[in-house]
C-alpha cells in the first residue's frame, strides 16, 4: 500500500497571488489546517498552515516564557488583531517551503516524516511536480491500522 | 621602540580589532591572541609561560566564577520571574509605577548579581506583563538595561570592570559603598527621571486591561521555592561577609567561592546542567586578556604609555581624572569595557609607581567604564541582550531609538559623575 491509496484527492489550494487575509478566509470556509499554495501551472510552491497564520496573533512572550501556568488571563492580547498591513501582505511572505512526497511513497515513511517535522498534513505531488493530493496523520494512520484487522 | 614592544603591541592591537569587530567570537580571538603573545614572548625572550600564568588575576576569576555558580543555581528556581510578577501585581497595572518597580528590582539584583543574567531573566517576563496590559515593552526593556548598567557601578561585585578595579586597586566591598554608591545613587535617580521624561508619551498611555496583571500568581511562577530559599540564604550570608571581608583578611573571591561551595553542598544540583549555565567563555576571555596585557607589560609597551602620560603631569590631577572618565566612557560606549579596563589597570598602576596619587584615577576608570556603556545599543552586554530579545518581537529596539533615549542617559550620568568627582575629589 502506498500514499496515493489513502490521500484525499479533492484538495483545496490557493494561487500564490493571494494575500494572507484571502488565505485565512479560505481556511475558515473549508475548515482545514493546511493550505497548499500553487503557481499558475498547478505546481506546489509552498504551504500555509493554520499554525503559521495564528502565529501572527499569538503574543511574543509565548516564545520566551517556558511555563505559562501562572498567567491566568492574557488580558489585552486576547482582543488584539494582527494589523491590516500585515494581513494585506502576499501569502508568500508567510508560507513555508513545501514538504511533499511522491505518489508511490510508503505509508510508514510518510508518517515518520510528519512526526519528525511536527506536521499534520503531507502534500503529495506527481512526477512533474503537480499537486495531486493531501494525506493527513489520520488518513495515513487509519490506512496502516486497517491492515491489522486481517488475521494471517 | 624595541622589537618585543612592536611585536606584542601588534598582537594586542590585532586581537582587539577581531574582538571589537565581532567577526569572530571574542573568546576565540582572545585565546589566539594570548597564545601568540606567549609564543612571541618565548621566541623574543620577553615573556614566559610562568609569567603568563602570573599575569592572570585569579581573584577576579574566582569572584566571577563563585557568583556565576550561585546565579546558575538560582536561575532555574524561577526566583527572577517571581520578582517580576510580584512587581506587576504591586503596580496594579499603572505604567509609571510598573516602570519604577521593574527598574528598581533590576537595579538591586544587578548590584549583587551579573547584569546580563538579571536582564536575561527579567526581560521575557517584562514582555509578558506589557503584552497582557496592551503596552509597548520598549520603555521598560530599555530602562532595565540602562538602570542595571548604572546600578552595577555601585558595588564591587556589580559589574566586571569593578571586580577588576577592586582587585587591582585593593578596594574593599565597603570602599565601593562609601565612594561609588553615593555617586551612583544620584546618577540612578537622574537616569530614572530622565527616562520617565524621554518616554513620557509611552508611559502616559493607560493599559487597556489593568486587571489582567492581578490574575498573575507569583507563587505559581516560583518553580522551586525550597532551592530558591536555600540559595538566597547563602547569597545573603555572602553579601554580609563582603561587608567585613577586609576585617577577616580574606578576598572577595574567597567569599564567593565559599558561598558557591556551601550552596552546591546544600542543594546538590545536577552538576552538568548547572555548569552549562556558567559563562565559561567570559572567564576564558578575561584570562586571555590578562595574558595578553601581561605580555604588553613584560615587553615594556605599558611603560612607554606611562612615560607618555607622565609628560601630561602638568595637567592638574583633578582634570586628569575627569578626562579619564570621559575618554573611558566614550570608548566603553563603542567597544567592550572589559578589555579597556584590563589594559588601563597596569597603566594606572605604572602612574602610581611614578609617584602620582592614583586612588582617584581608579574611581574615574570605574565611572567611565560603567556609565559609558549606556551610550549605545552595543555599549554593554545588557543592552545587546534586550535589543536582541526585542528583535524577536513586534516592537524591536533600533540603534537610532537607543541613540535618542540611551545616549542622553550616558551623557547625564557622566556629567553627574564628573561634577560629584570634582566635589568629592578631596575625599578619594
Amino acid at each position: 500500500m502506498n500514499i496515493s491509496m489513502c490521500m484525499k484527492r479533492n484538495i483545496v489550494s490557493i494561487p500564490d497571488t493571494y494575500t494572507i487575509r484571502d488565505a485565512a478566509a479560505v481556511i475558515v470556509k473549508k475548515h482545514i489546517g493546511l493550505l497548499p499554495v500553487v503557481d499558475k501551472d498547478d505546481r506546489l510552491v509552498g504551504v500555509v498552515s493554520l499554525r503559521s497564520l495564528l502565529s501572527l496573533e499569538l503574543p511574543d512572550f509565548v516564545n520566551f516564557v517556558a511555563d505559562l501556568d501562572f498567567v491566568h488571563d492574557f488580558g489585552a492580547v486576547e482582543t488584539t488583531r494582527p494589523p491590516a498591513e500585515v494581513l494585506d501582505n502576499s501569502v508568500t511572505t508567510l508560507m513555508s517551503p513545501a514538504m511533499s512526497v511522491p505518489e508511490d511513497a510508503g505509508l510508514l515513511r510518510t508518517y515518520a516524516l510528519l512526526l519528525q517535522h511536527n506536521l499534520h498534513d503531507m502534500p503529495v505531488v506527481s512526477a512533474d511536480g503537480k499537486l495531486v493530493g493531501i494525506a493527513s496523520r489520520v488518513d495515513i494512520g487509519v490506512a496502516i491500522l486497517s491492515t491489522w484487522a486481517k488475521r494471517d | 621602540m624595541n622589537i618585543p614592544a612592536i611585536f606584542s603591541g601588534l598582537i594586542f592591537v590585532i586581537s582587539l580589532v577581531f574582538i571589537f569587530s565581532e567577526k569572530i567570537h571574542r573568546s576565540i580571538a582572545g585565546i589566539a591572541g594570548a597564545v601568540f603573545m606567549v609564543g612571541a614572548g618565548k621566541v623574543l625572550g620577553f615573556y614566559s609561560e610562568e609569567a603568563a600564568l602570573g599575569a592572570i588575576d585569579f581573584n577576579t576569576l574566582g569572584l566571577l566564577l563563585g557568583m556565576m555558580i550561585l546565579v546558575a543555581m538560582l536561575e532555574p528556581t524561577g526566583f527572577f520571574q517571581y520578582l517580576a510578577v510580584w512587581a506587576a501585581r504591586a503596580s496594579r497595572g499603572k505604567p509609571v509605577r510598573l516602570f519604577v518597580l521593574l527598574g528598581s528590582i533590576t537595579t538591586v539584583l544587578s548590584m549583587f548579581l551579573d547584569n546580563v543574567t538579571t536582564v536575561v531573566l527579567i526581560a521575557p517576563i517584562t514582555i509578558l506583563i506589557c503584552e497582557i496590559l496592551g503596552l509597548s515593552p520598549l520603555p521598560y526593556l530599555m530602562a532595565e538595561a540602562l538602570l542595571s548598567d548604572t546600578g552595577g557601578v555601585a558595588t564591587l561585585i556589580g559589574d566586571p570592570p569593578n571586580v577588576l578595579i577592586g582587585s587591582a586597586a585593593g578596594f574593599s566591598f565597603n570602599d565601593f559603598l562609601i565612594y561609588s554608591l553615593p555617586i551612583v545613587a544620584v546618577a540612578w535617580v537622574a537616569t530614572l527621571i530622565l527616562l520617565r521624561y524621554l518616554f513620557r508619551d509611552e508611559l502616559s498611555k493607560l493599559p487597556e486591561n489593568a486587571n489582567a496583571v492581578m490574575s498573575l500568581n507569583p507563587a505559581e511562577s516560583l518553580d522551586d521555592p525550597k532551592t530558591a530559599r536555600r540559595i538566597l540564604v547563602v547569597l545573603g550570608a555572602a553579601i554580609l561577609l563582603f561587608f567585613v571581608h577586609h576585617l577577616l583578611h580574606v578576598s572577595p573571591s574567597f567569599i564567593a567561592m565559599c558561598a558557591a561551595a556551601v550552596a552546591l553542598l546544600w542543594v546538590q544540583p545536577d552538576i552538568a546542567e548547572m555548569f552549562k549555565k556558567v559563562e565559561w567563555s567570559v572567564l576564558i576571555f578575561f584570562s586571555a586578556l590578562f595574558v595578553m596585557v601581561g605580555g604588553l607589560e613584560a615587553a615594556g609597551v605599558l611603560d612607554g604609555i606611562v612615560g607618555l602620560m607622565e609628560r601630561l603631569s602638568s595637567i592638574p590631577p583633578l582634570w586628569f581624572g575627569i578626562s579619564l572618565i570621559w575618554i573611558v566612557a566614550v570608548l566603553s560606549a563603542v567597544v567592550d569595557n572589559v578589555p579597556i579596563t584590563i589594559a588601563l589597570i597596569p597603566v594606572i598602576r605604572g602612574l602610581g609607581e611614578a609617584g602620582m596619587d592614583i586612588t582617584p584615577l581608579w574611581w574615574a576608570l570605574a565611572f567611565g567604564a560603567g556609565f559609558g556603556g549606556n551610550g549605545t545599543i552595543i555599549g554593554s552586554t545588557a543592552n545587546i541582550i534586550v535589543a536582541t530579545l526585542s528583535e524577536k518581537t513586534r516592537t524591536p529596539i533600533t540603534s537610532s531609538l537607543w541613540n535618542r533615549r540611551g545616549l542622553p542617559v550616558m551623557l547625564v550620568t557622566c556629567v553627574i559623575a564628573s561634577v560629584l568627582y570634582i566635589v568629592l575629589y578631596k575625599t578619594f
